[in-house]
């Protein structure tokens, strides 16, 4: 009986205390983990927005608190980026995770994001960690200010003119720079050339007599460099990194809206860029085409990055780029038209 | 040629002891507890998730590579599933109630299931699902915990190990797979036997129990239905059963009264491995996702296809090679039934008979698809033995080993002598089967052929 008593004991060990056990080493390990490092512990399990995105994907934290986030991936490779508390995971494996500590000493609403193509519905993974106010961390006055285009009375979801002039080549930042002077301050200086239409600056360049021996084609070149002639490789970098990862995916790799994830974009059937009803877009926007890129002026480009919408699917990166990055992406784009000195 | 290692007195005394079964299933029941834990509580990430890691691969690769060829059946006694079942049904673990009885309801087990044709179905069930039972966790988690739950019940309802018997089924082709085996628990001297007709063996004693898997020792030719649990050598009062070592795949030289459900669970595992090869290993992704995809319309078209090339298409091709075969010697049918009698006109029996020679080739059609895999895979033990759940964890050290394929180049120096010996082996049981049903040679020639097709169409699979 000894011996059966024995084993009954050891099967009860197995069927009970291995489970009690890895549960209770679970438990202690996070406790243990929170204590040692004298942080709160949260877990985030990322998942394809299709099986639900984020979990959480809405934290509640308290200023000044140190915070472990431990990231892991359910299903595909994903990454998290949380710009307002400098935060870029670029790599979550499934079956892995990943420990980022995070001390959020502002209040305020930060966005996150997946940062990883993981599923068509990839721009749909987002979050956001709201940081409460205390009495050592008062909430800073509301300082945020409207988005330019709202500032200047743009309408971002106007159709505008395609009909302008078109250069017959590519507007090159580089032949104009040896040739360059004689433009008007009010494209020269980026803060007045804000709202300012590429073929806007065409038509008036064109019209000014101090021109009249330049061709088109070097009309248009002045053009580029007056849009080009202020950006710095690494801000063009910079954006080009940003471009890789949030918009190639839709727009291609060559901003030619030709990206796999954009297509057959249910939104894009209701889009009518003409506004005659003729022909909607056949996906996202061509960033190469002049007759959509030198009709905008940088505002609504900005505006467009800014809020997203449009009824494409395509998301807001207002809350994930900072003013720079906005403007950055902003001069990026038209690199796609207009060859920027140096190349 | 046989030699009997339990004459042996150290392991003699390891067989007729209980310990030995009782511990090694101690440790794989508590593997199986963390399978099903972190199945259904660990990470859905099947390579990351020790449920899926262990048991579609390591456990896999042992059974398939090591188990079955070297050991037959053994695995059975000591498969944790039926474990706390049977410990109920005998209200003991070590030291067996007196006579050997068992508390159970003691139904019978229906007549007409006394065979492995559910096994046969059930295995083919899973097979459906397999895409998916062997890549989430979750399903491994609740497929092995519903196994363990039929068990249990079964173990109260029937008769000894009625689920390993009759419903596993794993239990059906490792059966027919273990009379490969260079073991096996036979009698020593009939004439012992028929003078002893208490049989102890079959009912049990103060010793041990009856055979758990319905075995009269003095009549079993073959390991197909014997798990090697010991119970015969511990109420034989006459010493008269050994284990014994002995020929590889002895079992299968004797090519008359072969049963139908053994031969159509050996044409549907060379189905399956077939199948298989193509849809996990082979170089078609959308294939895998439209297995994985159960309950779409692709998903429906896949089943019906898997029933149709299993149950159907290579059942009916080997038949009619058969009767090629058949046709070829000129001679009317006359076969065997059960017992060895000879029974003239039964054409199925000789296609039961010749369908033996898939169990060698089969064999190493199975140990060759698990190395595809296993040496590619196998690195993936180290981090899940260390973070089971895949919660962070880092028991041993292991957890951020990165995925290494092991000796992948040997992988093909390892599967072409493999298929090839299975082919020899599968020719020569023909050629052998011809024989002693009194055919010429060449009756073997259009089923050999079926092998060579066979070998040759999973060649070119995994060496493209």
């Amino acid at each position: 009986m000894k011996r059966n008593l024995f084993a009954v004991m050891t099967v009860l060990l197995v069927l009970i205390g291995l489970p009690a056990g890895l549960f209770g080493y679970q438990a202690w390990r996070t406790g243990q983990l929170a204590w040692a490092a004298g942080v709160r512990v949260v877990d985030i399990v990322a998942r394809s927005p299709e099986q639900g995105g984020f979990a959480p994907d809405h934290l509640v934290l308290k200023a000044g608190e140190p915070v472990r986030l431990r990231i892991s991936s359910a299903d595909v490779v994903h990454g998290l980026n949380i710009p307002g508390l400098g935060v870029d995971v670029k790599e979550i494996l499934p079956g892995r995770v990943v420990e980022v500590d995070i001390k959020p000493e502002k209040p305020g609403r930060y966005a996150f994001a997946c940062t990883r193509w993981c599923s068509i519905d990839h721009w749909r993974m987002r979050g956001v960690i709201e940081v409460k106010a205390d009495a050592a961390h008062p909430a800073a006055q509301e300082t945020q200010t409207a988005p330019l285009y709202q500032k200047l009375g743009v309408n971002l979801d106007a159709v505008w003119p395609m009909d302008g002039p078109r250069p017959a080549q590519t507007p090159s930042a580089e032949r104009a720079a040896a040739a360059s002077g004689g433009l008007p301050e009010s494209l020269l200086d980026p803060s007045q050339r804000v709202a300012t239409a590429p073929a806007d600056a065409f038509r008036q360049l064109r019209a000014d007599p101090a021109h009249s021996q330049l061709g088109d084609g070097e009309i248009w070149d002045q053009v580029a460099w007056a849009w080009l002639h202020d950006v710095k490789p690494e801000t063009l970098s910079m954006a080009g990194s940003l471009y890789s990862r949030d918009c190639a995916a839709c727009h291609g790799p060559q901003g030619k809206g030709d990206g796999p994830a954009g297509r057959n974009l249910p939104g894009m059937q209701k889009m009518d860029a003409t506004g005659d009803g003729a022909s909607p877009p056949a996906g996202p926007a061509d960033f190469t085409d002049p007759a959509r890129m030198l009709n905008a002026s940088d505002v609504v480009l900005q505006g467009k990055i800014l809020r997203g919408g449009m009824g494409t699917r395509m998301p807001e990166f207002g809350s994930l780029y900072t003013d720079d990055e906005l403007w950055a992406m902003v001069q990026y784009i038209r690199t796609f038209l207009f060859q920027p000195a140096g190349k | 040629m046989r030699w009997a290692i339990s004459e042996v007195p150290f392991v003699k005394r390891l067989l007729l002891g209980r310990w030995l079964h009782w511990s090694i299933t101690a440790v794989t029941l508590a593997v199986f507890v963390v399978v099903i834990l972190t199945g259904i509580f660990g990470t859905p990430a099947g390579n990351h998730n020790f449920g899926i890691v262990y048991v579609w691969l390591v456990w896999w690769a042992l059974l398939k590579i090591v188990l079955i060829p070297f050991l037959g059946r053994f695995w059975c006694s000591v498969c944790p599933i039926p474990a706390p079942g049977e410990w109920l049904q005998r209200r003991a673990m070590i030291q067996p109630r007196p006579g050997g009885r068992l508390y159970t309801l003691g139904r019978k087990w229906p007549k007409f299931l006394r065979n492995i044709w559910a096994q046969n179905f059930g295995f083919l069930a899973v097979a459906l699902f397999s895409a998916l039972i062997l890549t989430s966790p979750l399903v491994t988690g609740l497929v092995l915990l519903a196994f363990i739950l039929v068990s249990l019940v079964t173990s109260l309802v029937f008769e000894r190990r009625t689920f390993c018997r009759y419903l596993c089924p794993i239990g059906g082709f490792v059966g027919v797979y273990s009379q490969m085996a260079p073991v096996a628990v036979r009698i020593k001297d009939p004439a012992v036997c028929a003078g002893h007709k208490e049989k102890t063996c079959y009912i049990g004693s103060d010793a041990g129990y009856g055979c758990p898997y319905f075995n009269v020792p003095s009549k079993m030719v073959d390991n197909t239905y014997c798990s090697m649990c010991g119970e015969c050598l511990r109420t034989c009062p006459k010493d008269n059963i050994a284990f014994y070592v002995r020929q590889p795949g002895a079992d299968l030289l004797h090519t008359k009264g072969r049963r139908l459900d053994e031969a159509f669970n050996g044409l549907m595992m060379l189905g399956a491995a077939f199948v298989y090869s193509v849809v996990l290993i082979g170089p078609y992704g959308w294939l895998k996702a439209t297995a994985r995809a159960v309950g779409t319309p692709g998903w429906f078209v896949y089943a019906g296809v898997l029933l149709i090339f299993n149950a159907v298409a290579v059942p009916g091709l080997f038949w009619l090679c058969v009767r090629l075969g058949q046709a070829l010697s000129r001679k009317p049918a006359a076969r065997t039934g059960a017992g060895g009698a000879r029974t003239p006109g039964r054409r199925d029996s000789l296609f039961a008979d010749y369908a033996a020679i898939l169990v060698p080739l089969g064999l190493a059609i199975w140990v060759a698809f698990t190395l595809s895999f296993t040496l590619i895979n196998l690195s993936y033990a180290w981090p899940a033995l260390s973070d089971p759940f895949g919660w962070g964890w880092n028991l041993f050290g292991t957890a951020q080993m990165a995925w290494t394929p092991y000796v992948s180049g040997l992988i093909p120096y390892l599967q072409v002598p493999l298929l090839l010996a299975g082919l020899v082996g599968a020719i020569a049981l023909a050629l052998r089967t011809a024989r002693q049903h009194g055919q010429p040679a060449w009756s073997a020639v259009p089923v050999s052929l079926f092998c060579l097709a066979a070998v040759v169409g999973l060649l070119t699979l995994y060496l493209a």
